[in-house]
């Protein structure tokens, strides 16, 4: 080899050095985590609580339960009774290990909540669920953070048997966990997490970016990621002529509000439901007709009408502004005004879960329907023909990643509702 | 005090109320010319300077304009000069142009340069950020694209659409290079009330700005921005309260988009104009006293001794012969005076002497009366003591005979002297009369009654009695024997008028308070002359009357406190009207 190839695989390998030691994961340091909202309530962080608490099943990317704290389950022929089997050699952050009495308190509570009559039982390493009704969607629930394993002590609000321990917590303000040394998937990458609350400084390694009219200038090299659809802005037109509801719909263009407002965050929204969780909301989509809006309100007899949005929420104030002004051009007459009950309200509809028919039976309930026996898609039409929800865009969750933090798109797992900070590891 | 004296129909004014109305008049007038030359000179003074207010006002505003729009065209050449605006013109040069991202830039950029409009618009057209309406990102601004050297263009106002309505804007707008295009900044400030504001206020003016996209204001500058509307320059109403000027201001490509309305308060000029009428009234009234005061004044002065002159007149003439006007003055009037009194003085002694001229005349023709009536009865009773003594002479054995003769017919004389004498003791001694109530009907059947029989009597020529009575005569007070006699001598001065028969007509009716009796005869009737006589004592047209009995008629009458007449025309007959209080 010639004088220069060596050179040049010198040269190649100074400069792959610091490449390859960046990209393979590092154990230790603390990520920065600041989040607009100030919690008060600890069970409130769903974003944070799955790094604590864990729940018997999982749902995984294509949608379907998985295990996770239980390793098998079984239920009888009309899923009244189920019964699952508790992963062995588990334990909680203090040290107690996890068996089916330890984790029947808290899923009793939870389940209660959802299913009213049902009874928990425990045996050694198993738990029995059982209700006087079918509970077929029991393992998504059961996959929801809300029903996770946990135990509350008088030192600390939350012990659970996540990859983080909760170490400090100082209610609105801070919550610190470190890494759980004893975590039965292996330690995590980073020592410690400390999670600012109402706090948004671009400096955190990881900072959420709310959706406001606001541009934000990033610091050079943060990136931003987007969780998957997890919130649906809709306006709500029950109280109004559905005739006129038909109109306003047709006159409201969603192609610029999703690339000005969300700067292409977000999605149109047809339907109730997000494409990644229905599988069908590309069947709703529709084309803004202005002159059909306009010519069907020509046959109305129109008064002026409110459009609340939700009073200091400026991301909603811009949507319900081009709202008003889509429909002005159809010409509807809409005030935009800061309440909860206007003729028309824009609402922020947040999903909770991956299950489809558990967030549209959420839906319903919300609009005071009750539950369909159809079909979901064509539960879901129904409504919508109804003309009592006008779906605007979906919008996922939006943070800023900053140039120490690594693994962060892999870790998210497509898990548009927890922030999974297992397998992120930071560079020191 | 002032008034009309009345004198049957004709009104008339006294010298007092002539001298008060042409003081008064007077007065009133010169005031009332007065008080309109000043209240004309100071409207037109006012509307003088109200004229010049509104040309400094104007000035002012234009001035404000002009500063205003240099101030924005400044900002905005300060945008578009900017790292933003340039980093968006950059943005938009690139093949991945995404505009999406300035969506706030403009709302931004106006709250650095305080502008209350900011449009960044593309090179299509589409806004790409609008600070006044943040909503209409992506909508079209055509009237930018069009081929205009913005560059040039100053200020100029525009119709602002704005999610709550429409505005006017004091709007400049620059451009920018954007790749092959233009990024468009169009912006500004609004022209509202705070602009007005911004003016030096001036008391009794005041500033409005009419947008002519508003609804039609309900004001009372309705008419004229509606005038103006059709019209558009400027104009100038007044009206009671105030004068408005109206000025058209118009966008770029002079359409007419607002009315600068400047209101000149008239208050000042009607609280002067009140208070001219005020002063006016006041002196008017003044005047009025002045005048009342001077003809009291001048009336004591002038129509005082005239109204004792006018006193002293009727005095006299009511009888008071002695009355004598008092002289104050030498003037005309004292003169007059004078003259009154030596005229009274003559008129008195005339009176006299024409009383001693009567009363002798009286006596005469008494002492003709008494000559004549009594030389009758004296002639044969002188024949009658002659033919006495010549029978006693000539034939004394008839002289018995004569003697008897005789005597009978010097009694029968001597009767008729006493007759004589007795009819003239009655009317010397007429007495007072006794009133009581008296149904004149009543004494007229007495009467008639009482001469029936005479003219009835045989031989007589036939002279018919009508009496014409009325049914509900009202009472007299009267002395019914002193009527009685007054109509008894009527109705026989009637029937001597008739010697030949003819018509006795009596007649009684009520009449305006009073009643009233007549008699009349169809007889000869009687001359204007007769008639002015008929009343004096002595006279008669009767070959054998005495001349009292109509005489007698008057006084009864007369004592009574009524009044009698006579009509007559010969050949007619005569008719006797007495009227009595009822």
């Amino acid at each position: 080899m010639k004088r220069p190839c060596w050179a040049l695989l010198a040269l190649s390998s100074f400069l792959i050095c610091p490449l390859t030691s960046a990209t393979r994961p590092r154990y230790g340091g603390t990520l920065t985590v600041d989040l607009t909202s100030t919690w008060i309530v600890f069970s409130e962080i769903e974003a944070l609580t799955p790094l604590i608490v864990e729940t018997l099943v999982r749902i995984n990317e294509r949608g379907d339960p998985e295990p996770n704290l239980a390793v098998a389950w079984q239920h009888d022929a009309d899923r009244k009774r189920w019964r699952f089997s508790l992963k062995p050699k588990v334990t909680f952050h203090d040290g107690e290990p996890l068996n089916a009495t330890a984790a029947a308190p808290a899923l009793l509570a939870a389940l209660k909540k959802r299913y009213g009559d049902v009874r928990v039982t425990a045996g050694g390493q198993t738990v029995v669920i059982q209700s006087e009704r079918a509970m077929p969607d029991l393992l998504s629930e059961l996959a929801r953070p809300a029903t996770a394993v946990f135990r509350q002590t008088e030192k600390l609000p939350l012990v659970g048997t996540g990859p983080f321990r909760v170490t400090n917590w100082e209610p609105g303000r801070r919550l610190t966990l470190s890494a759980f040394d004893d975590y039965w998937n292996g330690h995590a990458f980073l020592d410690s997490v400390i999670v600012n609350l109402g706090s948004s400084r671009t400096s955190a390694d990881v900072f959420d970016i709310p959706f406001s009219p606001a541009r934000r200038i990033l610091p050079e090299r943060t990136r931003v990621w987007s969780s998957a659809a997890r919130e649906l802005i809709a306006l709500q037109t029950a109280g109004i002529d559905p005739q006129l509801a038909r109109a306003l719909a047709l006159s409201i263009d969603r192609g610029p509000m999703v690339n000005v407002l969300t700067q292409r965050k977000g999605e149109a929204a047809f339907g109730l439901l997000p494409q990644w969780l229905s599988g069908y909301a590309f069947l709703f989509t529709a084309t803004p007709d202005v002159a059909h809006a306009r010519q069907m309100l020509s046959q109305l007899r129109l008064s002026p009408l409110t459009l609340s949005y939700p009073p200091n929420d400026s991301f909603a104030r811009s949507v319900a502004d081009r709202v008003a002004l889509n429909a002005r051009d159809a010409g509807m007459n809409l005030q935009p005004t800061p309440s909860l009950n206007g003729n028309i309200r824009l609402v922020r509809w947040k999903l909770e879960s991956r299950d489809a028919a558990n967030e549209l039976t959420r839906f319903f309930a919300m609009l005071g329907l009750p539950e369909r026996p159809d079909s979901l898609y064509d539960a879901e039409r129904a409504v919508l023909e109804e003309g009592r929800l006008i779906p605007l865009l979906y919008l996922p969750a939006v943070y800023g990643i900053g140039p120490r933090v690594h693994g962060w798109d892999a870790a998210q797992k497509h898990d548009p509702f927890v922030l999974h900070l297992e397998n992120v590891w930071v560079e020191p | 005090m002032f008034g009309w004296n009345h004198d049957a129909t004709v009104p008339r004014m006294s010298f007092r109320t002539k001298i008060f109305l042409s003081i008064t008049a007077t007065v009133v007038f010169a005031v009332w010319i007065v008080a309109g030359v000043v209240s004309t000179t100071v409207t037109k003074s006012f509307e003088r300077r109200e004229a010049q207010r509104t040309a400094n006002l104007v000035s002012q505003f234009r001035r404000e304009f002009d500063r205003r729009g240099g101030d924005v065209v400044r900002r905005i050449e300060a945008i578009a000069n900017s790292d933003a605006v340039l980093r968006i013109g950059v943005n938009l040069g690139t093949p991945q142009a995404d505009t999406a991202q300035f969506n706030s830039e403009a709302q931004t950029l106006a709250r650095e340069q305080s502008l209350d409009f900011l449009e960044l618009v593309g090179p299509d057209g589409g806004i790409i950020s609008s600070a006044e309406w943040p909503a209409r990102f992506g909508y079209k601004e055509d009237w930018l694209t069009q081929p205009v050297d913005w560059k040039t263009q100053g200020i100029f106002l525009r119709r602002e659409e704005l999610a709550d309505g429409a505005v006017l804007g004091l709007i400049t707008v620059r451009t920018v290079k954007a790749g092959d295009g233009q990024l468009y900044i169009a912006g500004g400030q609004r022209l509202d009330k705070e602009f007005l504001d911004s003016l030096p206020a001036t008391e009794g003016l005041r500033l409005q700005l009419y947008s002519n996209f508003d609804p039609q204001p309900s004001t009372a500058a309705a008419t004229l921005i509606q005038e103006l509307r059709s019209q558009p320059r400027e104009l100038t109403r007044s009206t009671s309260d105030a004068t408005i000027t109206a000025i058209p201001l118009f966008g770029r490509d002079h359409e007419l988009l607002a009315i600068l309305l400047i209101e000149n308060s008239r208050a000042q000029l009607a609280s002067l104009k009140a208070y001219i009428q005020g002063t006016a009234l006041i002196v008017g009234f003044a005047g009025i006293l002045l005048g009342l005061a001077l003809s009291f004044w001048t009336a004591s002065r002038v129509t005082r001794p005239l109204r004792q002159l006018a006193s002293s007149v009727r005095e006299v003439s009511s009888g008071k012969w002695e009355t004598r006007a008092s002289v104050a003055s030498t003037d005309e009037v004292g003169q007059l005076a004078q003259d009154f009194n030596r005229m009274t003085e003559q008129l008195v002694e005339q009176r006299d002497r024409m009383i001693q001229a009567e009363r002798v005349a009286a006596w005469r023709e008494l002492a003709r009366r008494l000559a004549h009536e009594l030389k009758n009865p004296l002639f044969p009773l002188q024949l009658t003591i002659e033919n006495l003594q010549r029978a006693r002479q000539v034939s004394p054995e008839q002289f018995d005979e004569v003697f008897r003769e005789s005597t009978s017919t010097l009694l029968a004389e001597l009767d008729h002297l006493k007759t004589i004498v007795g009819r003239f003791s009655d009317f010397a001694k007429m007495p007072a009369p006794q009133v009581e109530p008296v149904n004149l009907n009543q004494i007229v059947d007495d009467v008639v009654k009482l001469f029936e029989a005479q003219i009835n009597a045989p031989g007589r020529p036939r002279v018919e009695t009508i009496l014409h009575l009325a049914e509900h005569l009202a009472l007299v007070s009267a002395d019914p024997d002193q009527i009685r006699r007054a109509l008894r001598n009527l109705v026989l001065n009637a029937l001597d008028a008739m010697p030949h028969g003819g018509v006795l007509t009596i007649r009684t009716q009520n009449l305006d308070g009073k009643v009233t009796l007549e008699v009349s005869d169809s007889g000869e009737g009687l001359t204007p002359e007769e008639c002015e006589r008929l009343f004096t004592p002595y006279y008669t047209t009767k070959q054998h009357g005495t001349g009292l009995g109509l005489a007698i008629v008057q006084s009864v009458v007369s004592d009574h406190k009524g009044t009698i007449s006579v009509q007559s025309e010969p050949g007619k007959g005569t008719t006797f009207r007495i009227e009595l209080k009822a």
